[in-house]
């Protein structure tokens, strides 16, 4: 008997231990998850924002980012791809009102340290910038397309590439204008 | 004061829980990509170790046998738990890093060993130095491997470059069998350190 009662209140002090320290983290907890996103906003924009309108749909998120005269500086979107090396990757991407890329963010993914994970160093972003769905085939240079692939990284060059298209597309479907709105 | 003293050190090199007891190489090998990985795993592992071994010294005299080791593997899950959600919510960086590796603290042999092999038999101060000197030994390992591994697999060192961008560097060091091949070099290196000493 006497094991029984014991397990039970260890599990009871446990339980009530994790009840609380849950309780005091979840408002530090979606906190810093907000505010990580809007570093990431702020990163992809080569400029400072004033203010920040978000647009939700039922397929993704749009962040609108305005000048202190509310003129629309840039759009970010939210968008994913499941052909990573390990699955997922989620990127957040950010065009100019014409749609052209500034930059985009890894925002999630679990490619390889030291190979896959160099999606998301400036050296290989850089490509990208400038550069609209209309113009560019999106695929890597080795299915013919326009975007270098990492070395030793194909998997994870193809899959940013589909990542970021899927993302312009998303903002031309939420956009049709090509000034946006 | 020389027996507190003697815990203390064992840990850093002669009885080191990974180059000498081999214990909790999970997270040694999945994590020492970088060095700031390994030093974050370091210290969250210390911080549930310092935690189970002063809950498992105070309480191990009123669990009896038959249900200790249940009893201690709740504790330590529940001590990871606490780590894991004080990380999200006042390091998300390092989170993203570690995220899905501190979970995986629970089933560290490391704890649950010094549990078992220590904290239970010994009182709340020696349990606690025991703690301390597993700690430091467990990072200072995860830190050198990982920093090794940074340096020649990524060529950077807390993520500042030290060869420039294009240079190749030794990738099969930023890959599994990298952590394994390292691993083996420093027990290596330590051993024949240690023979060399032994024979003067």
């Amino acid at each position: 008997m006497r094991p029984i009662i014991t397990l039970t209140i260890v599990g009871l002090i446990a339980a009530a231990l994790l009840a609380t320290v849950e309780d005091l983290t979840r408002e530090p907890i979606a906190l810093a998850k907000a505010e990580m996103k809007r570093k990431a906003i702020e990163e992809i924009f080569p400029f400072g924002i004033d203010s920040l309108k978000n647009v939700e749909t039922p397929k993704t998120k749009f962040y609108e980012a305005y000048d202190k005269k509310g003129v629309l500086k840039g759009i970010a979107v939210e968008s994913a791809t499941t052909l990573g090396y390990s699955g997922k990757i989620e990127i957040l991407l950010g065009v100019s009102p014409e749609k052209k890329i500034f930059d985009y963010k890894v925002v999630y993914h679990l490619e390889t340290p030291g190979l896959g994970d160099k999606i998301d160093k400036p050296k290989y972003k850089e490509q990208f910038r400038g550069r609209a769905l209309e113009g560019t085939v999106w695929k890597v240079k080795k299915d013919g397309g326009e975007i270098d692939e990492l070395t030793a990284a194909t998997i994870s060059s193809r899959a940013v590439t589909d990542a970021v298209e899927r993302g312009l597309k998303y903002i031309n479907e939420q956009y049709p204008n090509s000034e946006g709105k | 004061m020389n027996e507190a003293l003697n815990i203390l050190t064992r840990g850093f090199v002669r009885e080191n829980p990974v180059t000498k007891m081999l214990l909790g190489l999970c997270p040694v090998l999945a994590v020492t990509t970088s060095a700031v990985n390994g030093l974050g795993m370091g210290l969250a592992t210390t911080f549930v170790l310092l935690g189970s071994n002063i809950v498992i010294s105070l309480t191990a005299k009123v669990i009896p046998d038959t249900v200790r080791i249940p009893a201690f593997v709740l504790v330590i899950a529940t001590f990871v738990t606490i780590v894991d959600l004080l990380i999200k919510a006042y390091s998300p960086e390092l989170n993203q890093a570690l995220g899905i590796f501190i979970p995986l603290i629970v089933v560290n042999c490391m704890i649950l060993g010094r549990a078992e092999a220590f904290a239970s038999r010994n009182g709340i101060w020696y349990s606690v130095i025991d703690a301390v000197g597993m700690g430091i030994g467990f990072t200072l390992a995860l830190f050198v491997l990982s920093a090794f591994r940074e340096v020649l697999g990524s060529g950077t060192i807390f993520n500042m470059p030290l060869v420039g961008e294009d240079a190749s560097t030794i990738l099969v060091f930023a890959l599994p069998p990298g952590a394994f091949a390292g691993l083996g070099l420093i027990i290596a290196g330590l051993n024949a350190l240690e023979k060399k000493k032994g024979g003067k």
